[in-house]
């Protein structure tokens, strides 16, 4: 195990280096976070579709646990449990368009992580720099506990637990625990804790700060301890069931519609009702759960209890719980909506559940149709300071301070984004699928086939992988 | 023409606003209030008070844009608004949002109670490098330091490591006036 540990080591002095100008060191956070010996006892594994490029590299590096699919060089690199899903990258021939610019993609676009550590991380959808196409590079990069690297190229930054970086390229920045960040780039920044913050320069600023005090009891962060709160709480009380689709090789199928897609490495519980064009992803987890047509969840997903009538996104990490959820609701990353079996929450058709957003409730509770939601509610008064229907958030032309909301711009901007991402990732998923046209990743991610890979047992190299290459 | 020593154009530490550490505000406002009244009007026209220790000696100073910044809400200086300029929001949007909260805060009246409550030594400007003037320094001297220097509206002078009294702009520019008008009559 020594050179696992001179790894470790590399890696945190080199983020470290990064990040001195923001006087962070990461040493007391990450030590003893995960113990090296997790390492040796967890398989990596891959998947191989006839839908999805295969070129795979990993070079001195530990895979614990973590999945590929796609095109990935790995290289000095700990991914603990981590999810790398290339079912987004870009394709040679592919035209990016960025502002004026049509630009060509030259080969096939790949993640290229060196000299990180990667700690049940998602990485998906593709780079959204225009500098950097063909490489979805993270570099001198850490992040914890069921953080979100996506279509975010990543150098010399920290992550914390249930941090989500979109769309953004960022350097040398951390990431508080808990906050989500799309804002195209960002350099040299300590966002803090609990932070919601999606900007456009030019279009719209909107930033949620969720109430630390409050928060704390949900998700919370220091050195030397691993996370804790209600939200850790839930997911590792579930974590056995992830254990058996983990150990048993040949589990037994579960039936769905020929148009779904359901992956071996999801936990379904009885009382589950998957419709058509359905998506759901590995690490997803679902109890007397019922998704209509077109409905997703994706990656570290829980929807337990919960109906959710068709088309609804839930998005990377988002967890649903005693809820009815109409057509098209959208659920940001992350999101945390919590009713109890006697006081449930309901939310009407149309609605945006912004990423980040806590939901939990002691009594009933019902969002109206077209309405957009963030930050913590616990009460029928904070649903009402941190929602505003649509039509009227549309209508913001300047600004608006509410709560512990700060808007700038142009609302009916921030709503359309929005509304074309959810089109979008309602498509990708192949929601929209007839029998013939508009295939997503519903349809093309069935059938996979699963291939795992093992570290070294023990001595000095316990724990890393061989340095092995992967193509067709 | 005549040559200026900056203990000639100085205000003496003995003429000038002082109150002990531990003060009120309301109280370093009845000081400066007070020495006003006492020295000549037109010489002096006290801007700000010097706070002594229990040895007399001078630990700081008490601007009236310190009095001013210690009776606003804080709510208008907290973090959560200095920082959206690092979220990329515009200086008229903060401006805007610290107008409405300075709407729902407490009136005025509030704010002057609060003067009797703060203490000095929590607003004051400790003396930092460069604040600081030989009593036996020139007029040349003084001009240079106050505009290179970071302190362009006084300086503490001192003899011997103690503070003796306060060279103020205005005192040097009176001083800068009247060698100019020396000059003139020089030219004529």
């Amino acid at each position: 195990m020594k050179e696992l540990k001179a790894l470790f080591d590399r890696i945190a002095q080199r983020t470290n280096i990064n990040l001195r100008e923001l006087n962070f060191d990461v040493t007391p956070f990450i030590k003893n976070l995960v113990p090296l010996q997790q390492m040796v006892k967890f398989y990596a594994f891959y998947g191989i579709t006839p839908n999805h490029p295969l070129d795979l590299q990993f070079r001195h590096s530990s895979l614990a646990g973590s999945y590929f699919l796609g095109k990935c060089r790995t290289v000095n690199s700990i991914l603990y449990k981590t999810d790398i899903r290339g079912d987004e990258l870009k394709h040679r021939g592919d035209v990016f368009s960025y502002q004026q610019f049509e630009i060509p993609v030259s080969k096939d676009e790949g993640f290229d992580i060196e000299d990180s550590y990667l700690i049940k991380t998602l990485v998906h959808n593709y780079s959204h720099d225009p500098e950097t196409l063909e490489r979805f590079f993270i570099k001198d990069t850490i992040s914890t506990h069921y953080a979100n690297i996506h279509g975010s190229p990543s150098d010399g930054s920290f992550l914390g637990p249930f941090a989500t970086v979109d769309l953004t390229t960022m350097q040398d920045c951390v990431i508080g625990t808990f906050s989500y960040v799309q804002t195209g780039e960002i350099a040299h920044l300590n966002v803090g804790p609990g932070t919601v913050w999606i900007r456009k320069p030019g279009e719209f600023n909107f930033l949620y700060r969720h109430p630390l005090q409050r928060l704390n009891d949900y998700i919370n962060f220091s050195a030397g301890r691993p996370p804790q709160g209600f939200i850790i709480d839930f997911v590792e009380d579930r974590k056995g069931a992830f254990q058996r689709v983990f150990e048993v090789v040949n589990l037994e199928p579960i039936p769905v519609p020929r148009s779904a897609s359901l992956d071996r490495y999801a936990v379904v519980k009885p009382k589950t009702q998957i419709g058509e064009n359905v998506l759901v992803a590995q690490r997803a987890y679902l109890q007397n759960a019922s998704l209509g047509k077109g409905a997703n969840a994706q990656e570290n997903c829980y929807i337990v209890n919960s109906r959710l009538a068709g088309f609804n996104v839930t998005a990377h990490g988002a967890k649903i719980i005693e809820a009815e959820l109409g057509q098209h609701v959208f659920v940001g990353f992350n999101s945390f909506l919590r009713g109890r079996p006697d006081c449930r929450l309901t939310i009407g058709k149309d609605s945006i559940v912004l990423p980040h957003t806590i939901i939990d409730i002691k009594q009933p509770l019902t969002v109206p149709p077209e309405h957009l939601v963030w930050g913590l509610i616990t009460t029928q008064a904070d649903l009402e300071s941190n929602s505003m229907a649509i039509s009227d958030f549309s209508k913001i032309d300047g600004g608006l301070e509410q709560g512990n909301l700060s808007f700038e711009g142009r609302g009916g901007s921030f709503v359309a984004a929005f509304r074309k991402r959810i089109h979008h990732i309602l498509e990708a998923n192949g929601a929209f699928f007839d029998g013939a046209a508009n295939k997503g990743h519903a349809q093309r991610n069935q059938n996979i086939s699963f291939n795992m890979i093992q570290p070294y047992p023990n001595g000095d190299l316990a724990g890393l992988y061989p340095t092995i290459v992967i193509q067709p | 023409m005549t040559y200026y020593r900056v203990k000639e154009l100085m205000v003496p530490l003995a003429e000038y606003a002082t109150v002990p550490a531990g003060s009120s505000l309301l109280e370093a406002m009845l000081a400066l209030e007070k020495a006003q009244a006492e020295f000549d009007h037109a010489k002096y026209r006290h801007r700000g008070v010097l706070i002594l220790d229990k040895n007399k000696k001078v630990i700081g100073k008490l601007g009236q844009l310190d009095v001013l910044r210690a009776l606003e809400p804080k709510e208008d200086y907290t973090d959560d608004i200095r920082n959206l300029h690092q979220f990329g929001f515009t200086s008229k949007y903060i401006q805007n949002v610290r107008k409405q909260r300075r709407l729902k805060g407490a009136p005025l009246k509030d704010l002057c109670r609060k003067a009797a409550t703060l203490k000095v030594e929590d607003f004051m400007q400790a003396p930092s490098e460069g604040e600081f003037i030989d009593e036996e320094a020139s007029l040349e001297l003084a001009i240079l330091q106050l505009v290179m220097g970071d302190h362009h509206l006084s300086l503490l002078v001192t003899r011997d490591q103690a503070i003796v009294g306060v060279l103020r702009m205005t005192d040097v520019f009176g001083a800068v006036f009247h060698a100019a008008k020396e000059c003139e009559i020089t030219i004529q």
